[in-house]
């Protein structure tokens, strides 16, 4: 009796606490902090190098969200801005021995600058001539780095050689940050500039350009005739989400060791768009539970072969699924499918949401 | 209107016949004014060579039939359209070149036709960001900081005004649709206009909800010394509020003048009263 007691009392004290304004900081760390141990965990993946891959997509889908989920644009070209920041640092460090501290921020700045001309040019089009523009303009960008100009972007194989910076030591399958005697794992760096970037990202769609960003999304019509320069924001919110991508873009480059034509791909922006929508447009953490979702998922089956039931220590029937498993992104593209028809801004985020809101207030309710 | 100025004004018309030919204005010397502005959608002509003079201070009320070009003349006027042909002047200066998102941050505001609104925002945030806009410009890198807490108390005082503060955090998707007009209405004022457009503030409403709000814009109009000129079906609220009419059909200004004296105007009552002179 009192044992119950004790414990409706902590779910209900957790259910009341009320973290204000650090929510979303602590949120950051916590997924920045126990992403590699929960997936390194034996009964789940077993082994944690995909970790700092999770987190940088994470802050690049989340990028694309300030696009979609705030401003209400949607572009087919958010991998395009990533891949200027991965090529920048890659075509730095092979070609001209640019050292990464330089060669990464003017990356960004590269980004940002030709997405502040691309938005110019298109912020204004209509929803489909703004999404079908950044799709010609992306495909320029892929059609470019595969024709290899004067030998900088290494065409169709990309670049490889030369390409990570000297305070970076692999070895044995782990890579490793050395700075001043120091030695850091490559994931705690990701995880500190996830931290720092998702932070400052926080920070712009909570500011007041940020809810008037949102405004544009809700009523672009009634944003105008209130008096907000509806274009700016817009070419402005296009430029912040670029150079957050190619943020990103320049954390993969390390991370994958070079650039390859797939970050410059339209089909990157696809799987950009899909793991945002996934996880729920309408949610800052959205972004975060998709991407998590669709690369744990592929990671997880791409070993999955034998299916042994009911389980590994008492095999009765075991069954062949690497055959069907292969098809992992038509599952995954099914579940899309169904989020987009059930609730197309909540995605995976929103029904936890929602589910998770109605236990707190079933449980309140019981105490009430 | 006491009787004695109705019979004052019958006498006028009937002295002669078209007392609502009034000599032109200069657009320049009022609060709003319009010069020959025109749109042209293709052939069709929406807005006819319109001239209107709205002196400060003045309840106009726009009427005329479904298509008169009432809602694209407020269109033409801020600017959400540009206009074919003509000018547009503010307190003496002419704005025509003024862009759309410009004209609220000068003093000219308007509320829509259709609920045009934040729809998932709170009632309270969907005022506050006008609050926040008419405080901040068009455009401004305002980057640090809650953007909710910007300006909020401002915006709770205008939904203390117009008697939405009990629904500051409802989503405005969830109000009835008087409360959305309402909504409309005090996202209108929130930009601090000088002069106000109203396109059918009460549309939609039941007989009591169109006399509060009337009353709302005439408290609101007297307190701030607005300017308004209002789209409106309801004659019995046009007859009642309006200090001047301007009557348009097929995108013209049919006649302009005090509601007695359009409702003794022949040629409106040809154009446009012919079914309702019995209710008038």
């Amino acid at each position: 009796m009192s044992r119950e007691t004790a414990s409706d009392g902590l779910v209900e004290r957790v259910a009341a606490v009320d973290l204000g304004v650090l929510q979303v900081p602590i949120g950051l760390l916590a997924v920045a902090v126990l992403l590699r141990p929960v997936i390194a965990h034996d009964l789940v993946l077993g082994y944690p190098q995909i970790a700092s891959s999770i987190l940088i997509w994470m802050l690049i889908v989340a990028s694309f969200n300030v696009l979609m989920g705030y401003t209400g644009l949607l572009s087919f070209g958010h991998a395009m801005f990533m891949g200027i920041g991965t090529y920048s640092v890659a075509i730095g460090l092979s070609s001209f021995e640019v050292p990464f501290v330089l060669a990464a921020p003017v990356g960004i700045l590269i980004s940002g600058t030709i997405a502040y001309l691309i938005g110019r040019l298109i912020a204004h089009k209509g929803e489909i001539y703004f999404a079908m523009l950044t799709l010609a303009f992306a495909k320029s960008a892929h059609f470019l780095a595969n024709y290899d100009p004067g030998g900088l972007t290494g065409g169709t194989t990309g670049l490889a050689d030369n390409t990570l910076p000297a305070w970076i030591e692999t070895s044995r399958g782990f890579t490793y940050v050395t700075l001043g005697g120091g030695r850091l794992e490559w994931y705690w760096f990701v995880a500190g500039a996830f931290v720092v970037g998702m932070l400052l990202m926080w920070q712009l769609v909570r500011s007041p350009f940020g809810r008037t960003l949102v405004a544009i999304r809700e009523n672009e019509t009634l944003a105008r005739a209130m008096g907000v320069d509806v274009r700016r924001y817009k070419v402005w919110a296009f430029t912040f989400a670029s150079a957050f991508a190619a943020f990103g873009g320049v954390l993969l480059e390390v991370n994958n060791q070079g650039a390859t034509l797939s970050e410059l791909s339209i089909i990157t922006s696809g799987d950009i768009i899909i793991m945002a929508v996934l996880g729920g447009a309408n949610y800052f953490f959205g972004p975060l539970a998709g991407t998590f979702v669709w690369m744990f998922v592929e990671e997880y089956l791409a070993d999955f072969h034998t299916l042994v039931l009911p389980l590994t220590e008492v095999p009765l029937v075991t069954v062949e699924v690497s055959g069907l498993l292969v098809y992992w992104q038509f599952f995954l593209g099914l579940l899309f499918v169904i989020a987009v028809l059930i609730s197309p801004r909540e995605g995976i985020f929103g029904l936890f949401k929602t589910v998770g809101e109605r236990l707190v207030g079933r449980v309140r309710g019981e105490r009430e | 209107m006491s009787g004695d100025a109705t019979r004052e004004s019958e006498a006028e018309t009937r002295e002669h016949g078209d007392a609502t030919r009034e000599p032109r204005e200069d657009p320049r010397s009022a609060a709003l004014g319009t010069e020959g502005l025109s749109k042209h959608f293709g052939g069709v002509v929406a807005v006819d060579d319109v001239n209107l003079t709205v002196p400060r201070g003045e309840m106009r009320a726009i009427i005329g039939p479904n298509g008169a070009g009432k809602t694209t003349l407020f269109n033409v006027v801020t600017n959400a359209l540009e206009p074919t042909a003509g000018s547009v002047y503010l307190d003496g200066e002419e704005i025509t070149a003024v862009s759309q998102e410009r004209r609220p941050h000068i003093g000219l505001a308007r509320s829509f036709q259709s609920n045009e609104l934040f729809a998932e925002l709170t009632v309270l945030e969907n005022v506050r960001i006008v609050v926040q806009t008419a405080s901040a410009g068009p455009f401004a890198f305002d980057l640090l900081g809650d953007g909710r807490a910007v300006h909020e108390d401002e915006a709770r005082e205008i939904l203390d005004h117009v008697g939405l503060r009990a629904h500051a955090d409802t989503e405005a998707r969830n109000l009835s649709h008087g409360d959305q007009r309402r909504l409309g209405i005090a996202m209108a004022i929130a930009t601090e206009p000088s002069v106000l457009l109203l396109d059918e503030p009460t549309s939609g409403m039941g007989p009591g909800e169109s006399r509060e709000t009337v009353e709302l814009i005439q408290s609101v109009q007297e307190e701030m010394g607005l300017t308004v000129l209002m789209i409106e079906h309801d004659m019995e609220i046009v007859l009642s509020v309006s200090d001047r009419i301007t009557v348009l059909n097929q995108g013209e200004v049919l006649a302009t003048g005090t509601p007695e004296a359009i409702q003794g105007d022949e040629t409106v009552q040809e154009a446009y009263l012919g079914g309702m002179r019995e209710e008038l």
